[in-house]
């Protein structure tokens, strides 16, 4: 792979003619624009979220602010009111970390051992089972709002973190199940027969040889729950109560709440803030991520 | 160490039959081969015997002891597989000493096993890698240690040498060997290499549509098959089927070829062909008893020499593969390279019947056993 690589560029390098300097120079040119289109709304986002009101009214969107503030910043943090009560977005990070933690964490566990059994423990109708599970990811989430209120309700559970999680372990078993069973359909199964020639059981096996193996695909789960839970505004404003809101539905009402003036620098700030986790999550386990796909993890 | 009996075992899936009464049994210490073409049934025997599929009738015994409906575990048996199924998270050590730790084996006697076994095996120096960072033979040395290092009562062995290049595959066979006359384990060998299956083992079955064709010691296949498909799979280049008149003349029955001017062979066991008598049946030929005129052979009662017409020659240093044509059947033989035989030329060659076989043209059925 990577002799092959390093052969195609020097390749490139020798045969580069005029025509194809010109459509590189051109690639590049896309590139950047498209580059541009995704991050200038993040741009003026942040620009105008270092302006005070009044420059906002005066200046124009891309104009750079006179001088650096972060007044906004703190006051989304912990003075903007949502509704009645004036605390910022703080309270609400908390709520989301407290409902997309343990849901991520079941989840990704969940579908971990669904895939380990339907892809080296079939058992009769394994594979309708699987289908069936997939139906999950094509449900729409406004589909499932009333029967899964009364499901909370019945369980008593409505309004509660604890029944947002339950919403979300729900929803996202369907794809985690499909991300690890795909994953480990690569695996060979002689592995499992060999482990349990050597005397180890269901969950040995799992613990000690699949789940060691399994990290490529726990980073892409993890990444991808991660950002479905935290970014989910539907479920979390039909099932949330007053005080387990989290951070999106807190950023709406941060938003539609205005005392006067319409103050777009908190407003901004408090959208950045909103983004922030799932951005560092990418930033962080991206790496993991290609290193575990480049390591051959599962060679051998 | 011990015996194995497979007895009656059958396997359904579905309403297919893939091993229809399988009866096998071999001695303490004995190396058994399970050999046929792919589809025969041997891995799912194999599985059988190891527990990781259920037989659907039939007995399977371990040391004189029932294990066909007990667990893999509990059946103290070892398996190499073919894809080596190393445990790619852990290393060479932790590989051998796994099935060890899962018996609840201390620490202290663990590693002095794999020590023994890797030492042995000539591994002690990869014994901190990750199997990704081992070649093909070592993998595979890694995967018989992780079998030896538990001491089983039965060795499996599935396929165990398909992956490896040509040249390791022929040292690891002759190590294999050795281990098992040092070891004197029981060992149960599934391969398709009838080669291997010649040099290694003790007793072969030969396997076909899920069912033994025949099993006996490598000599036994070879020079007596029971049948058209055992005769045809065993031995390279395979053995020559030349249809045959059988007639009654002067001298006895005898077996008529269609070369140019018809060759009259005689024939070991005439008496089993007194059925066949004007009928056509197949002769079974190995390559090397049709040779050049040996003058040694001269005038042996089973010997005779034929005109026959070279359509290609095959040198193969030692010998030349000389390939003739009888009744439209093409057929080796197994010439010295300085004997003249120019393609398209016709030669002399002497044919030897004292180990010839018969077989039923349409059956396949040996005839003169």
């Amino acid at each position: 792979m990577t002799s092959a690589t390093t052969m195609n560029t020097q390749a490139a390098r020798r045969q580069s003619t005029p025509l194809e300097k010109v459509l590189r120079v051109a690639l590049y040119i896309c590139l950047l624009g498209m580059a541009a289109v995704y991050l200038m709304p993040f741009l003026v986002m942040f620009l105008t979220s270092l302006k005070d009101v009044e420059e906002i009214r005066s200046g124009t969107l891309l104009s750079l602010p006179g001088s650096i503030n972060f007044d906004a910043w703190g006051k989304a943090w912990g003075g903007a009111c949502t509704g009645s009560n004036c605390n910022g977005i703080a309270p609400f990070f908390v709520n989301s970390f407290q409902i997309v933690v343990p849901a991520v964490l079941i989840s990704t566990i969940i579908g971990a051992l669904n895939g380990y059994v339907i892809s080296m423990w079939k058992f009769k109708g394994s594979d309708i089972f699987f289908g069936a599970l997939l139906i999950g990811c094509f449900i729409p989430f406004q589909v499932i709002l009333l029967p899964m209120a009364r499901t909370l309700g019945w369980l008593g559970i409505a309004n509660t973190t604890t029944g947002l999680v339950f919403v979300h372990v729900v929803y996202g078993v369907a794809f985690t199940t499909l991300f690890f069973r795909n994953f480990y359909q690569g695996i060979p199964t002689d592995l499992i027969k060999a482990a349990r020639l050597d005397g180890a059981g269901f969950f040995t096996i799992f613990r000690r040889i699949i789940l060691p193996i399994s990290t490529p695909i726990i980073v892409v789960t993890v990444i991808w729950q991660f950002t479905q839970i935290w970014n989910d505004f539907l479920f979390g404003v039909a099932f949330s109560g007053f005080d387990t809101q989290p951070v999106t539905v807190a950023l709406n009402n941060l938003v539609n709440t205005s005392f006067g003036g319409k103050e777009y620098n908190v407003d901004m700030a408090a959208a950045i803030l909103a983004a922030l986790p799932t951005l560092i999550v990418y930033v962080l386990a991206g790496k993991y991520f290609v290193r575990g796909l480049t390591a051959g993890a599962v060679k051998g | 160490m011990a015996n194995l009996i497979i007895e009656q075992v059958k396997k359904r899936y579905g309403s297919t039959e893939v091993l229809k009464g399988i009866d096998i049994s071999i001695q303490a210490g004995e190396f058994l081969i399970l050999v046929g073409p792919s589809g025969c049934g041997k891995s799912t025997l194999m599985n059988a015997i190891a527990g990781l599929d259920d037989v659907s009738e039939g007995r399977i015994m371990i040391a004189d002891r029932d294990v066909t409906y007990a667990d893999p575990k509990d059946r103290d048996i070892a398996m190499v597989f073919q894809s080596y199924a190393l445990y790619p998270n852990m290393t060479v050590e932790e590989n051998i000493s796994f099935g060890l730790e899962m018996r609840k084996v201390p620490k202290e006697e663990r590693d002095i096993e794999v020590k023994r076994v890797s030492e042995m095996l000539q591994i002690d120096h990869l014994l901190s890698r990750k199997p990704a960072h081992l070649s093909g033979g070592q993998r595979q040395r890694v995967a018989m240690g992780r079998a030896l290092a538990r001491r089983p009562q039965l060795y499996l062995f599935d396929e165990p040498l398909s992956n490896l290049d040509a040249k390791l595959r022929v040292e690891m066979r002759t190590e294999i060997k050795k281990l098992h006359q040092k070891l004197g384990t029981t060992i149960v060998y599934v391969t398709h290499d009838q080669i291997e299956a010649m040099t290694l083992a003790d007793r072969i079955a030969v396997m076909k549509d899920g069912e033994v064709q025949q099993l006996g010691s490598p000599q036994e296949i070879y020079d007596n098959p029971a049948n058209l498909f055992v005769a045809g799979f065993m031995g390279s280049p395979a053995m020559n089927f030349i249809p045959a008149n059988v007639v009654a003349t002067d001298n006895g029955i005898m077996l008529e070829l269609a070369t140019r001017t018809p060759t009259l062979l005689p024939f070991p066991k005439k008496q089993a062909l007194d059925a066949y008598v004007g009928k056509e049946i197949l002769l079974g030929l190995r390559p090397e008893m049709i040779t050049e005129p040996q003058h040694h052979k001269e005038g042996l009662e089973f010997v005779v020499k034929s005109q026959v017409n070279v359509e290609v020659t095959e040198p193969m240093g030692a010998d030349t593969m000389v390939i003739t044509r009888i009744s439209d059947s093409e057929i080796n033989c197994r010439c010295h390279p300085a004997y003249p035989a120019a393609p398209g030329s016709d030669i002399e060659l002497m044919f030897d019947t004292s180990k010839a076989v018969a077989f039923d043209k349409d059956t396949g059925a040996r005839i003169d056993l």
